[in-house]
């Protein structure tokens, strides 16, 4: 809980060069990927995946929830809104996404510098504790720590355009800041809450003048299946049992009539 | 008088007796005796592909949500109440967790529905799940109804003296065993409640439905009561 991560220690992960492939469920034969707008002064954008658009007229600090897209390389390329066919694309790029993994793939820096950053993302919830990370996505401002405030740094040293590890912390309600590594508060995050069984990214983003987190879930706790939640008692099932039993019903009236007429006939 | 009534009263009884042991689950209890299909899933478009769906259309508006700062209001409650208007159902929630296997827990009744309380909190940023049951042994249970919703449809859902309108964006039917358990349980920005019960043709063995029908809501307003 007190340990602390270097910003050299963060696991942040050049596009193309993904851990092995670890497949969890029978979606498995895709990635997920969800796109995030970090650049500050970048205009919307829109985000073509193989020639597709995926996302239109996102604009800075919109994250799109997680797309399932194939496993393997992808060309991403992200135009202007609306540019496509006019203009060239801001970024384009190729990423490489394993099966059963999860990406974040960020529009970074200023216009000028913009870039594409892609993380791998965790798809691991651990019970009862949250999970959280940090990603500096601010550029130009310093080096900072997150922590509560006036307390022990959760995070040290995250520097532009890092992101840590994961690191647990037990669920509830935290009054965390952002801060130079000299202590000057660049964001109030009081009331931060983190539920048990969540795992979260916490991006800060904007400018050195106007820094801003975005908090993002990048799991949950989930179920292994689905609940089974019917007994098939109104399944067509049922009407074969009455069917039958209506059946056997007749049949013994009928040999209940036979048999009384008889003994009224004696 | 005697003479005409004893037949027919046998009948019945044979009826009744017959039927209900044709209709008893031996041992286990989502059980019965045969697969036929029915028809439930009407009217609920089956999704066949999640990717091809998204990379085929030309935009997926419907997948861009805007991000939620660290800071943004949480109104997650403990459900304990849950109504549905437009198909007349009034429950009771009660939270429960993993079965033995890590699947999602249900209630034992067929009157009450479970919230899945290692997840989401109703209200809260994610997928908040609620499940019922479609039906008992021998007749319809709390959710029967749930495939007579339609988009628009409100959910309202109670606790810690708050009430909570969801509004019901999709309905969608998966296979039992490749359902997008994180597209209905896992991490998204908004702040949306899923119910889920089965559907399809009862699969005798495997002692489940088929199919499950997950109806997934999006949380539209909030009333302190």
């Amino acid at each position: 809980m007190k340990k602390l991560f270097s910003s050299l220690a963060a696991v942040v992960l050049i596009l193309g060069i993904f851990a092995p492939s670890v497949l969890a469920d029978s979606h498995d034969q895709n990635a997920m990927v969800r796109v995030l707008h970090a650049s500050p002064d970048a205009p919307a954008v829109d985000v073509y995946l193989n020639d597709e658009a995926v996302v239109e007229g996102a604009e800075f600090k919109a994250a799109t929830d997680y797309l399932e897209v194939p496993a393997g390389e992808h060309t991403v390329e992200i135009y202007a809104a609306g540019t496509k066919g006019e203009q060239d694309p801001v970024i384009s790029t190729t990423v490489n996404v394993e099966a059963g993994m999860a990406y974040t793939a960020a529009a970074i820096d200023n216009l000028e510098n913009i870039q594409l950053k892609a993380i791998q993302d965790s798809t691991e919830a651990t019970e009862g504790m949250a999970k959280v990370r940090v990603g500096h996505f601010i550029p130009g401002a310093p080096a900072v720590d997150v922590g509560p405030i006036g307390g022990d740094a959760l995070f040290s040293g995250a520097e532009f355009p890092m992101v840590t590890d994961y690191l647990e912390v037990d669920p509830g309600s935290y009054d965390l800041e952002v801060r130079t590594t000299d202590g000057t508060q660049l964001i109030d995050l009081s009331g931060t809450n983190l539920e048990a069984g969540k795992v979260y990214s916490a991006f800060a983003v904007g400018t050195a003048d106007n820094p801003e987190v975005l908090l993002l879930q990048d799991s949950a706790a989930m179920p292994t299946m689905m609940p089974a939640t019917g007994f098939g008692g109104t399944a067509d099932s049922t009407t074969n049992a009455w069917m039958y039993a209506a059946l056997l019903g007749v049949l013994a009236m009928g040999a209940g009539f036979m048999l009384t007429r008889k003994r009224s006939e004696a | 008088m005697v003479r005409k009534v004893s037949p027919l009263a046998l009948g019945l009884l044979v009826f009744f007796i017959s039927f209900q042991m044709l209709n008893e689950e031996p041992a286990e209890e989502p059980r019965v005796l045969s697969t036929s299909e029915t028809t439930r899933t009407q009217g609920v478009e089956v999704k066949e592909s999640l990717v091809s769906d998204q990379l085929e259309k030309a935009t997926i508006e419907q997948n861009y949500t805007p991000a939620v700062k660290a800071s943004s209001e949480q109104s997650g409650i403990t459900p304990d109440r849950i109504q549905i208007p437009s198909i007349n159902v009034d429950a009771s929630i009660k939270a429960l967790g993993y079965t033995p296997e890590g699947g999602m827990a249900v209630p034992k009744n067929l009157i009450d529905v479970g919230w899945f309380e290692p997840g989401t909190m109703p209200g809260n940023q994610g997928n908040a799940v609620i499940a019922g049951h479609v039906d008992g042994n021998s007749g319809p249970a709390v959710f029967y109804d749930l495939k007579d919703l339609q988009p628009g449809d409100e959910i309202y859902v109670y606790g810690d003296n708050m009430k909570l309108t969801f509004e019901i964006s999709r309905m969608e039917s998966y296979p039992y065993e490749d359902a997008p358990i994180r597209e209905i349980f896992g991490p998204t920005n908004s702040h949306s409640l899923n119910l889920i019960t089965c559907t399809g043709a009862y699969d005798k063995e495997a002692s489940t439905y088929s199919e499950r029908l997950a109806v997934f809501s999006v949380l539209k307003d909030q009333q302190k009561l």
